[in-house]
């Protein structure tokens, strides 16, 4: 069977070549020529400036927040969802029936639009709401939460937990399932208390799909975009703004192609780097605790 | 083993509470965008549970309400059935083909294609997007359904599930099909399709899922009111038509019913999938 396919190979991988070539390629090389220019996305002409719009952009509050917003939406939204799909996926993994059906009832939000959880979040938080009218009158809290900046981010990031906790619980359910019940009992034999039982035998030896989560969760702050474009629009004052928001809107609102191409390097540049070093420390820190 | 039988009980009932309290907060958000949808509009966001029901949102929805336009809400959801279908297909369809190329035949360059894919998959996209719309607009598809539908047709985690998955299928199948006299479209289309049938339906409603709720190509390629995707159309009448929250949630739950409908009917196949690729 060492038969070389070479013309049948070539014309199976055909579509991806030609796509990649049009949109990825092209577009690669395009963008970073661009973002040497002073396009508006309109005029017919435009000047070659250099380092210019690199320069610019870092001294601007739009790509200033885009850079530590998406931090900022790691610490609140990774330690959240990460808690939460943990105990989804413990509470459900020791169910002898129904299990199924209660994973499949936590999968549902993921399938929820962005548009349509933000339109949900605004009534839900909206002055006449059940709830503000509870917290004004009852608790005297009149609470403005998309006009503070911790709040605006806090309720963006709960959005994106409710959106992906029970996708992660699936994810680590199954690692919790490959456990063999010979290790618990084992270990009981050793004289491991049961409230020692989860930190001690469970969580190293659901690591693996903990890591998958992980990185997937570090992953997803980098392209929020739909939730932000709808609730805050990047506001208040620059606290919501994340990359996608601040390239779209230099791009498409202000037409600056050229100087949105720059922001658009930045941000794979930092997106980049930022996914390799949280996968080296997460590496590290799971090699040191002896998980790996 | 630990503890009398009535203990295990009593945990096993504290553990099904647990798990549906958390479900109900987690569902919460749709029953109450439901619950909106057919609430009187002198309820909308004003109660947790609406007392007095009504189709009124629906009836404003499909009539068009008080919009100029005739029925742009139907046919939103028509253009994101279209779109998202055809999309969808021609994904499904250059994935697998790639994919039996990469896992299955040998040619010069298969390595180089295959950690290109890799590469390409973990690149950040929001780079492509400036140089993408405007080549869009260069080939003079800006605000048509191709716009829409062919920078949207090929999916690199597809190619990396089929791909996977294929290399798991012994190459003693193809050998006896091949002496056979089955041509490798044969063998794909009558041995392989069929043996992937749990991780198509995987692969098949993440894409349709995502086609579905695109809104940022979606928002820039496209501009005429009849062009609209439902998901974009909800999205600009966000603000605007805070005056009709109602009608709001109707749309909401129009774009999100047809696909959770599909998940539950494919609910079975869907978890066994899921189970081979979390493996």
């Amino acid at each position: 069977m060492e038969k070389n396919n070479n013309r049948l190979g070539w014309l199976f991988a055909s579509p991806y070549l030609i796509f990649s070539t049009v949109f990825f390629l092209g577009p690669l090389i395009w963008s970073l020529y661009l973002s040497f220019t002073n396009w508006d996305l309109i005029s017919p002409t435009y000047d070659f400036v250099g380092f210019k719009n690199f320069i610019k952009a870092l001294g601007t509050p739009g790509v200033r927040s885009a850079f530590w917003v998406t931090y900022k939406f790691m610490i609140v939204f990774v330690p959240i969802v990460t808690a939460m799909s943990l105990f989804v996926a413990v509470i459900v993994k020791g169910l002898p029936k129904f299990k199924s059906v209660f994973l499949i009832g936590f999968f549902l939000p993921y399938l929820s639009s962005g548009v349509v959880a933000s339109l949900i979040v605004k009534g839900f938080l909206s002055h006449t709401s059940p709830v503000q009218t509870f917290l004004r009158d009852r608790l005297g809290l009149d609470i403005d939460w998309l006009g503070g900046s911790f709040s605006a981010l806090f309720v963006v990031a709960m959005i994106m937990a409710w959106k992906f906790t029970g996708y992660y619980a699936l994810i680590l359910t199954s690692g919790l399932e490959s456990i063999d019940q010979e290790v618990y009992e084992a270990a009981a034999i050793d004289g491991v208390k049961d409230s020692q039982r989860f930190w001690k035998i469970t969580l190293p030896l659901v690591y693996p799909a903990i890591y998958t989560t992980l990185i997937l969760s570090f992953g997803a702050t980098f392209g929020i975009f739909t939730e932000v474009y709808q609730l805050t629009g990047g506001g208040p004052n620059y606290a919501t703004n994340t990359w996608q928001m601040e390239i779209y809107s230099q791009a498409f609102k202000n037409l600056q192609a050229g100087y949105a191409s720059a922001i658009a390097i930045m941000a794979a540049v930092a997106t980049f780097v930022s996914i390799y070093v949280i996968r080296k420390i997460l590496e590290m820190w799971g090699k040191r605790n002896g998980w790996v | 083993m630990v503890g009398s039988n009535s203990n295990t009980k009593l945990r096993l009932s504290v553990r099904y509470l647990i798990a549906i309290v958390l479900l109900v907060i987690m569902v919460f958000p749709y029953l109450y965008m439901v619950l909106n949808s057919l609430a009187d509009w002198s309820q909308v966001d004003r109660k947790l549970i609406p007392t007095k029901l009504t189709l009124r949102s629906y009836q404003w929805l499909f009539t068009g309400g008080e919009t100029g336009i005739t029925r742009p809400w139907i046919h939103a959801f028509f253009n994101s059935v279209f779109v998202s279908l055809i999309s969808t297909a021609l994904m499904m369809l250059f994935a697998i083909m790639v994919a039996y190329a990469l896992a299955k035949l040998k040619f010069r360059g298969r390595d180089s294609i295959n950690n290109f894919v890799l590469f390409h998959m973990f690149f950040p996209a929001i780079i492509l997007i400036i140089p993408n719309f405007l080549i869009i607009q260069k080939v003079g598809l800006f605000d048509t359904y191709w716009a829409l539908i062919i920078p949207k047709a090929m999916s690199l985690w597809g190619i990396f599930m089929y791909t996977n998955f294929f290399k798991a299928v012994p190459d003693a199948f193809i050998e006896a099909a091949k002496l056979d006299g089955a041509s490798d479209f044969k063998i794909l289309y009558k041995i392989m399709m069929p043996m992937s049938k749990s991780i198509t339906t995987v692969v098949f409603l993440f894409l349709l899922m995502e086609r579905w709720t695109e809104l940022l190509w979606d928002m820039i390629v496209v501009r005429s009111d009849g062009m609209l995707t439902l998901n974009v159309l909800l999205s600009q009448m966000f603000g605007p038509y805070q005056a009709y929250p109602g009608p709001m949630y109707a749309g909401a739950v129009m774009l999100t019913l047809p696909i959770i409908i599909l998940f539950i009917i494919f609910g079975k196949k869907f978890q066994e999938g899921m189970q081979f690729n979390l493996k």
